[in-house]
């Protein structure tokens, strides 16, 4: 096992403009095999300049590690302006001590990023494998897509230990997602694949569904969206839930959708 | 005294183009036909930045436009995240420069759709849009839907000359053969001339959306009684009156951008367009607001792939509205400068916004003193695009139309201002290099 400590320097994050740091050069899979010197000198864009690593980061190594699935990376210090941690990572670890920037864990393909803290919007953006765990609450578009595209999520699973502000897993075509927490309005829009179970409460849960399924087990779920046809009652793990089918708002041909409610 | 006609206004998204002034001694002195009140109102001229200046120990001191523009370059040269914004009550041309700018400095370019219908360009961007002309809506629309918008405060001359009271090949008659729908959340002077007003419960436009869609396409027996607090009977009303409209045109503002659900409630009303067109002839289109906020968003799409909003710090286009807005940069405190061209954004940011400003240099070019004068570090006054300098504008709906110029004027035209910082901009970029 490699240990790799990034510590982001005072320097960076003290200033009258706090301007993000990004971070997705800095993934297991890209710094295996590296030596400290070499990571140091990998270079990180903190706005429209390019950076050494060691000059924006305290590093340091511990330990020997064969493949990237043998690297943890332990980020350190006010991680609040550091984005695309983990972004397209494909093996490995990734712990964030403290609340991260946008687009933490963006296009994961494999090994885990665990968030301390909270994470800002674009969580998991477009995550294909691996496994995304945010401690605290999630930004907006949790697991959604960059603007424009038309498939969010596709695989891999998250869980969220609070609350996800809007829009939460737009576009998802597969994977799952556990949110303890409330959601915010439209959870699963556009929604076509996957599975999503939400512990606490919802509003405007799933319009524009055409597939995958959600379930609410929070007590009040607002403004269902009227375009969803009741098919009944189901009993899930001694619970009875309504089940929805949608959305109609798409035409019947499309509506696949299934969305559980108390 | 000489009489200038087919004078276009540079002022709302209407772009009206019949507006006939008169001009003597080099001012115009009267406007007699054609323009609404507001637009009158900036084509007979007011208060003007008089000079190039620069602040000084808290205070602005005239300078020459030389010394301004160095000033300027300066600050966007040693910028490492600087946010380009405004370009909407401006030309094409200077937007063209404006995106050659941000590409050379690396910085965020972003107009003012970000704060009024960027949510409509993100909405179509996702579903497209089912549009047409204005022209088109005056000749063929025989139901007019205006949804959060009120043209009669807001586009004064609206009605007049595109849409419900306006007479066209096939609508001759005017407003006695067409229909008028109004969806807002009070009373507005527009819904009063209605024929039929849905008041809606605020925040609730996207469920009546996708109530009107699920009508649409028949399935009237998922609708509940009551959505958005509009009945049920009133919903297929709605519904009977667009499936038997021979042309439908659907007209909306900001009262469904900037509510709850924001661009979605676009995507959803585009879908409502969409669903439409299984009965009849629809059509949809956003009420922009400056004369040439819709011309910003084609000069960058063309340039750099995407709307507004576009982050170049990286060397490519990074497109995120949310991220890569200005309000959202701003409130997040993410940018080390900002350049203002034709906008105020001290008096139409959120307050978090203006406290980063005052901490960060701040360059204004615009013809106006207004309150972000009152805490840029160089100001630089321009000419008025439309009376003192021409180029082209694109109308709301999407149609290219060239601004005459009236009046000779001293001021500088915002296409040299912007063109001088660049050459700065390089120069000063290439000592760095040497």
């Amino acid at each position: 096992m490699q240990t790799i400590k990034l510590k982001i320097k005072e320097e960076v994050t003290s200033g009258a403009a706090k301007i993000p740091v990004e971070v997705d050069p800095l993934t297991p899979d890209k710094l295996a095999g590296k030596t400290e010197a070499e990571i140091k000198a990998v270079k990180v864009w903190w706005g429209n300049k390019e950076e050494n690593t060691g000059d924006l980061f305290d590093v340091s190594v511990e330990g020997e590690a064969g493949s990237a699935e043998e690297v943890k990376i332990v980020l350190e210090g006010d991680l609040s302006r550091v984005k695309h941690i983990g972004d397209g990572m494909k093996a490995g670890e990734i712990e964030a001590q403290g609340d991260v920037d946008m687009h933490c864990g963006a296009m994961m393909q494999g090994g885990r990023v665990t968030v301390k803290g909270n994470a800002d919007c674009w969580a998991g953006r477009e995550m294909r494998g691996g496994e995304l765990i945010i401690e605290g609450d999630a930004g907006a578009n949790l697991c959604a897509m960059y603007r424009g595209e038309m498939t969010g999520m596709t695989g891999g699973k998250v869980i969220v230990g609070g609350n996800a502000d809007e829009c939460a897993a737009q576009y998802m075509a597969g994977g799952e997602i556990l949110i303890k927490g409330n959601t915010n309005i439209l959870a699963g829009l556009n929604m076509s694949g996957g599975k999503i179970v939400i512990e606490g409460d919802a509003v405007m849960p799933c319009a524009d569904m055409t597939g995958g399924e959600m379930m609410v087990k929070g007590s009040k779920v607002r403004d269902i969206i009227p375009s969803f046809r009741l098919v009944g009652t189901e009993s899930i793990d001694g619970v009875e839930y309504k089940k929805y089918i949608g959305d109609l708002a798409m035409t019947e041909k499309k509506a696949k959708g299934v969305l559980y409610v108390k | 005294m000489v009489e200038v006609t087919d004078v276009v206004c540079s002022l709302c998204g209407c772009v009206c183009d019949d507006i006939v002034v008169e001009v003597e001694d080099n001012k115009v002195t009267k406007v007699k036909k054609g323009a609404c009140a507001v637009g009158k109102s900036k084509l007979m001229g007011h208060g003007r930045i008089e000079s190039p200046a620069i602040r000084e120990n808290s205070s602005l001191k005239e300078c020459s436009y030389d010394d301004a523009i160095k000033k300027a370059a300066e600050i966007l040269a040693a910028a490492r995240k600087p946010l380009l914004y405004g370009w909407s009550s401006t030309v094409c041309e200077v937007d063209k420069v404006g995106v050659e700018l941000a590409e050379e400095i690396g910085g965020i370019i972003d107009n003012t759709a970000s704060v009024c219908h960027g949510p409509s360009v993100l909405a179509i961007q996702d579903v497209g849009l089912p549009s047409c002309t204005l022209g088109e809506v005056k000749n063929r629309a025989d139901l007019i839907i205006y949804w959060g918008a009120n043209p009669a405060a807001a586009h004064a001359n609206h009605m007049k000359r595109y849409s419900y009271i306006s007479k066209g090949y096939w609508t001759e008659e005017g407003k006695k053969k067409k229909k008028l729908v109004v969806v807002d959340v009070r009373k507005t002077t527009t819904a009063k001339l209605a024929d039929v007003f849905l008041q809606i419960e605020q925040g609730k436009d996207y469920l009546v959306f996708s109530a009107l869609r699920a009508l649409l396409y028949g399935y009237e027996d998922v609708v509940p009684e009551e959505v958005g607090g509009i009945s049920k009977k009133n919903l297929l009303e709605t519904v009977r009156i667009m499936k038997e409209a021979k042309f439908g045109i659907i007209f909306f503002g900001l009262g469904v951008t900037h509510t709850r659900g924001r661009h979605n409630n676009i995507v959803n009303a585009i879908q409502t367009t969409r669903a439409a067109h299984t009965h009849t002839k629809f059509s949809i289109m956003p009420m922009r607001g400056h004369y040439n906020v819709n011309g910003f968003n084609q000069v960058c799409t063309w340039e750099t792939g995407y709307p507004f909003a576009v982050d170049l710090s990286r060397g490519y286009a990074w497109y995120n509205p949310g991220e890569t807005s200005s309000t959202d940069l701003l409130v997040r405190r993410e940018c080390d400068a900002a350049l203002f061209i034709a906008t105020d954004p001290g008096a139409h940011f959120p307050a978090e916004s203006i406290r980063h400003l005052s901490k960060i240099p701040v360059i204004q070019i615009d013809p106006f003193p207004n309150p972000t004068t009152e805490f840029a570090d160089v100001v630089i006054p321009a000419a008025i695009s439309g009376i003192e300098a021409e180029g082209n504008v694109y109308r709301m709906d999407n149609i290219p139309i060239r601004l005459r110029k009236l009046v000779d004027t001293e001021y500088m035209a915002d296409e040299e201002i912007m063109k001088r910082i660049l050459d700065e901009v390089r120069a000063i970029r290439e000592k760095e290099g040497e």
